[in-house]
């Protein structure tokens, strides 16, 4: 108690580098805590994103695997298309709940001066196939019906009723209903019947995907395995596989944060390491008196390497605060250098990740702090009765 | 209780040897107060090194109790500074952040012994500073301190006090205070080996060694 209470004495004595030593680990240990709580936010938000999908797989052009992965989570254009014809086929197999075809294309709209993303899609399949879709309005029954993305709404000004134009196409539809901000890609699409998609982009049998559902996802393996042996020509992709590659394409984003994390701590242990050693040096009689009246060098050692241990871990503390506090800061930043990144809150506060980082702190304070404590440990009894 | 017999210390710097003791016999008897006088190089502080238990001898023989303490281990010295010896230096050396109680009580907290608060207050008190338990460091005077630092040697019931040019940072007023608290200690039947510069005060001691050169004169 006595050293605890000798050690945070010292650290109060030179306020200003302190301060600066607990800056540096407050920073690295916040970058650390962030980017740990964005790595597993971001595994937990994806996972629950093509839970989100209410499909078990897809089936796509063969070499297409990736774009699949995009198709899934923004949306993306392929420029292949596969033949309806095809869905006969997945229903024909045993154990198919459903399929349903997707059609994603762009169409210009001059009059905004912008192309709009138009996603076709089975209206009577919505509920299935986007389980979290809150409507405002109704679900197209029409042809010429559309639903709007909550974005596409706020940023033209749509409302329900409204008439959006094609010229390009020659056609004019209706707006029917509008998503609710999910937060997600689907917030930026225009949604149409798929025959209507089909229609205008003349693609009459065509489609980007053809989204599966199984009764039982335990047999999915068996069922794609059939599905690849009939069909040729088509390319299966399951959504863990989707999960998988898109983890694997984060992952190298996740390396270089963390690398970045790694050095950014080891920079600010270096700085704890000097602040010491010159707290060490400054107080050699101090430590040579403790010594004379009966320290040994191991209390010596305990003194400092509290020194150490407070310091980095009250820079820990701090650097989760700050990590909490910016979250939002964060958030923006980390989403620019993760592909894929998912919708929604990220990081949240997660207990473990915040206890690891703050022991990582106090693992670093350890380290910093061993050489200063040794080298005060080495200081002569004589040194309090000199000259 | 002390005893010294042909102490010789020589300090190596590079290829330079410094004879700092040259042949050093002398004996301290329990209950004695003794002054230590020299000017600057002449060996005292080697001497009072050597004393203090803080350095070894490059040669000669020291016994601590009749027992030989020249071929001790750092680890030994450490235990008899703890037991037997209290230590006053001219810079206090109070250890800021903490209360006179926790300065006089540290030596405690080295030789892991229970703290025994009602014995370390009737220290305080005896050094005069009975209503300043609580306060810090830099709340106390010169003088102050310097008492804190004397209750603070003596916390661990030390054979001998040794002190450290113990006036040689306070003005004259306060120095005669400090001596006078000494020497009631010494009446009080607590050896006392003081080294000072003030001659004044080193006469005033049971016994002057005056040290020139490295000898005993």
């Amino acid at each position: 108690m006595i050293f605890l209470k000798i050690a945070l004495k010292n650290l109060k004595r030179h306020r200003t580098r302190s301060l600066l030593a607990l800056f540096g680990i407050a920073t690295s240990v916040a970058v650390l805590f962030s980017i740990l709580s964005f790595n597993k936010g971001f595994e937990k938000g994806l996972a629950k994103e093509l839970e989100r999908t209410g499909i078990h797989f897809m089936v796509v052009p063969s070499g297409c695997a990736h774009e699949v992965a995009s198709l899934v989570l923004h949306g993306s254009i392929i420029p292949k298309f596969i033949n309806m014809a095809v869905m006969e086929k997945i229903n024909n197999l045993s154990g198919i709940e459903f399929s349903s075809p997707i059609l994603v294309a762009q169409l210009p709209n001059p009059k905004e001066g912008r192309v709009d993303l138009v996603y076709g899609l089975e209206m009577s399949r919505v509920a299935q196939l986007k389980p979290h879709w809150l409507i405002e309005g109704t679900i197209p029954k029409d042809d010429h019906e559309i639903i709007v993305g909550a974005e596409i709404a706020d940023h033209q000004g749509l409302r329900i009723g409204d008439s959006v134009e094609y010229p390009n196409v020659n056609t004019t539809f209706k707006v029917s209903g509008i998503l609710k901000k999910t937060g997600t890609q689907d917030d930026a699409f225009i949604y149409m019947p798929v025959k209507t998609a089909q229609a205008v982009f003349k693609k009459p049998f065509g489609a980007t995907a053809i989204g599966v559902k199984v009764k039982d996802p335990a047999a999915l393996t068996g069922i794609t395995d059939d599905l690849a042996e009939r069909v040729p020509g088509i390319q299966i992709v399951t959504m863990n596989q989707v999960m998988s590659s898109i983890s694997t394409l984060a992952a190298s984003a996740k390396v270089l944060s963390l690398s970045i994390a790694i050095i950014a701590i080891v920079v600010s242990a270096v700085g704890v390491m000097n602040a010491m050693l010159m707290a060490v040096f400054e107080r050699t009689q101090e430590i040579g008196m403790m010594r004379a009246i009966g320290a040994s060098r191991a209390d010596v050692f305990r003194i400092i390497m509290k020194e150490g241990m407070l310091l980095s871990l009250a820079g820990g503390l701090a650097g989760i605060l700050v990590s909490v506090a910016g979250n939002d800061l964060i958030e923006v930043f980390v989403r620019k250098v993760m592909p894929y990144a998912p919708a929604g809150n990220m990081a949240g506060f997660d207990t473990t990740i915040a206890l690891a980082s703050l022991s990582f702190a106090l693992f670093v304070g350890v380290l910093s702090g061993l050489y200063p404590a040794w080298k005060a440990s080495r200081i002569h009894p004589i040194e309090a009765i000199k000259g | 209780m002390i005893e010294l017999r042909d102490i010789e210390k020589v300090y190596r710097r590079g290829a330079e040897e410094l004879h700092a003791l040259k042949g050093v016999g002398m004996e301290i008897k329990r209950g004695e107060f003794i002054s230590i006088v020299g000017p600057s190089g002449s060996g005292k502080s080697s001497l009072l090194h050597i004393l203090g238990c803080l350095d070894r001898p490059t040669t000669g023989s020291m016994k601590f109790d009749n027992v030989n303490v020249e071929h001790m281990s750092e680890a030994e010295l450490d235990a008899i500074r703890r037991k037997k010896i209290g230590f006053v230096f001219q810079q206090f050396y109070l250890m800021p952040g903490l209360s006179v109680f926790d300065n006089v009580t540290l030596p405690k907290v080295f030789s892991k012994e229970k703290i025994d608060r009602e014995k370390a207050g009737a220290l305080i008190e005896m050094v005069g500073l009975g209503n300043r338990v609580e306060h810090f460091p830099n709340q106390l005077s010169g003088g102050e301190m310097q008492r804190v630092a004397i209750a603070r040697a003596l916390v661990n019931d030390p054979e001998v006090v040794l002190a450290d040019e113990p006036t040689g940072n306070l003005d004259s007023e306060n120095s005669e205070k400090i001596f006078e608290l000494l020497k009631s200690l010494h009446m009080k039947g607590y050896t006392i080996v003081m080294v000072t510069h003030n001659n004044n005060l080193a006469q005033r001691a049971d016994r002057v060694i005056t040290i020139r050169d490295g000898r005993i004169q």
